[in-house]
């Protein structure tokens, strides 16, 4: 077995909400952030300004842990929505939360907003976010970190929870032709976690969850991973690259639309770097072993 | 009985093996047996906290493994401070630190808060996603040496440089130091934004707060 290799966000890419999109756009905040129709129209001018290929929603990682209870400060024109407190302060505590009710709610509204987008022709990223990342809305991420040393098998119990909870909203994406599914949770990256815990996770989780995942991609969708994600599968001998030459300096984000229907994972590269260009014409998908 | 050296070994090991238990256990003998809280505090749990921040800087300890320690010091700490002596100690140097307003990633923030106070300053944690005047007003109300910001997000650094110019109107710029650190943070945005200084990690901190502030 190998070592997982860490991914450092560059942040040399989409920012998401700013001051500088907002102010051109006859909206109000944080209502905007709350309603399909000022999703998409918000979701189609951030892609604008960013120069990409695709619009991305939602615009923060918050939608499902809210979906579960969490609370958000939906913020401004300047900061999107973030988490207020926390509600649980145990690992089992999570385990009572309600299942996420796709029909109502923000959530709804996002889902509403991806349909709306395709059908005026766009390709749409669907954020979703993995276990870390939502728990960072519901609970002090001290408790996750002491949990899984001291309650394994209840921490394993909530990360698939939450990843039966994803696999669901995945499955929903796909109702309103989502093309691009993206899946991350830097918050539980191997620069937080340690090579250990890292591993852990990957064992007791993610390699299972993507399995799952898979099967939801086909010839009209893709799941694109986080390169943190994609590493820890590498370096825990869970996955390969499987290499396709496509045109040289075609955008990442351009090669992935192209790609879709034809592989299953990207993850060579984060999807929030839209300046990326494939220079070698080489686009690696991402195989399951 | 535990002779006092053997104590503070428990209170030390406890906090580096993440034991709350043990060291809360240690900590009960340790009162018990009569030797001075003071002691037990500097020489066992933040000799462990100490051992533990060496190890993280020798990448032997991550992120999660200093967090755990310091939950298994502070547990030691809620035992063993209610018998400090009144006079125990010269009064520590004050610093405010928190995550920037918009943004609620708090580990970073709560590992140089762990560190620093391990160090011997007293931290006034603000929390995560803080309204920038409160910064200020914090600082000013409670007379502190340092501010500490930290963010994550390229989309709320612009915020560290608004709390330096309400500190200017505030009129106690030159009162406080301010340090900054967080993901996208640079030395380079440290020096355009008039920061007095950046950290790359929590070590990294309390070396840059006491040179800020001429501590040995």
């Amino acid at each position: 077995m190998g070592e997982i290799k860490d991914f450092n966000c560059t942040y040399d890419n989409s920012a998401g909400i700013n001051g500088e999109v907002t102010a051109k756009l006859n909206l109000t905040f944080p209502d905007a952030y709350l309603h399909h129709e000022t999703m998409a129209e918000l979701s189609k001018a951030l892609k604008e300004h960013d120069g990409a290929a695709f619009c991305e929603l939602p615009f923060c990682h918050t939608v499902e842990a809210e979906a579960m209870g969490g609370l958000v400060n939906y913020g401004n024109d300047k900061t999107g929505p973030r988490a207020k407190e926390y509600i649980c302060t145990k690992p089992e505590e999570l385990l009572e939360l309600p299942a996420i009710d796709f029909t109502t709610g923000r959530i709804h509204e996002v889902l509403l907003a991806c349909k709306e987008l395709r059908k005026q022709g766009q390709h749409v990223v669907l954020q979703v976010s993995g276990p870390f990342t939502i728990l960072n809305v519901l609970i002090d991420a001290r408790y996750v970190f002491k949990g899984m040393r001291k309650q394994p098998e209840v921490m394993k119990k909530v990360f698939w929870k939450l990843g039966d909870e994803i696999l669901r909203f995945m499955e929903e994406a796909k109702k309103y032709d989502v093309d691009l599914i993206s899946y991350a949770d830097s918050s539980g990256g191997v620069n937080i976690l340690g090579p250990k815990m890292a591993e852990q996770v990957v064992e007791d989780f993610t390699f299972e969850f993507l399995k799952k995942a898979e099967a939801l991609a086909d010839d009209k969708t893709m799941i694109l991973l986080c390169p943190k994600t994609s590493f820890a599968l590498l370096g825990t001998g869970h996955a390969k690259f499987k290499d396709y030459l496509i045109d040289s300096g075609t955008h990442y984000g351009e090669a992935c639309i192209q790609m879709v229907g034809k592989a299953k994972f990207a993850g060579q590269m984060c999807i929030k770097n839209v300046g990326y260009q494939l220079e070698s014409g080489i686009f690696k998908e991402l195989q399951l072993i | 009985m535990s002779s006092k050296e053997e104590l503070l070994k428990r209170l030390s090991d406890g906090v580096l093996e993440m034991e709350e238990d043990d060291v809360a256990e240690a900590a009960q003998e340790y009162l018990e047996a009569g030797y001075p809280a003071f002691d037990g505090i500097m020489e066992g749990l933040v000799d462990g906290m100490n051992r533990a921040s060496e190890l993280y800087e020798q990448e032997e300890y991550f992120v999660t493994d200093v967090l755990l320690c310091s939950d298994a010091m502070y547990i030691g700490l809620d035992i063993l401070r209610p018998y400090l002596p009144d006079n125990s100690g010269e009064e520590k140097v004050k610093a405010v630190i928190g995550v920037v307003e918009g943004d609620t990633h708090d580990i970073g923030k709560n590992l140089v808060k762990i560190m620093m106070e391990t160090a011997g300053f007293e931290m006034i944690d603000l929390g995560r996603d803080v309204e920038l005047q409160k910064f200020v007003d914090t600082a000013k109300e409670e007379h502190a040496s340092l501010v500490c910001l930290s963010t994550l997000m390229t989309t709320t650094m612009g915020g560290m440089e608004t709390v330096i110019h309400l500190l200017e109107e505030a009129g106690i710029r030159n009162q406080v130091k301010v340090m900054i650190g967080g993901g996208p943070i640079s030395q380079k945005y440290a020096d355009k934004i008039g920061a007095d200084g950046y950290s790359q990690n929590a070590v990294e901190a309390v070396k840059l707060a006491k040179r800020l502030l001429n501590i040995a």
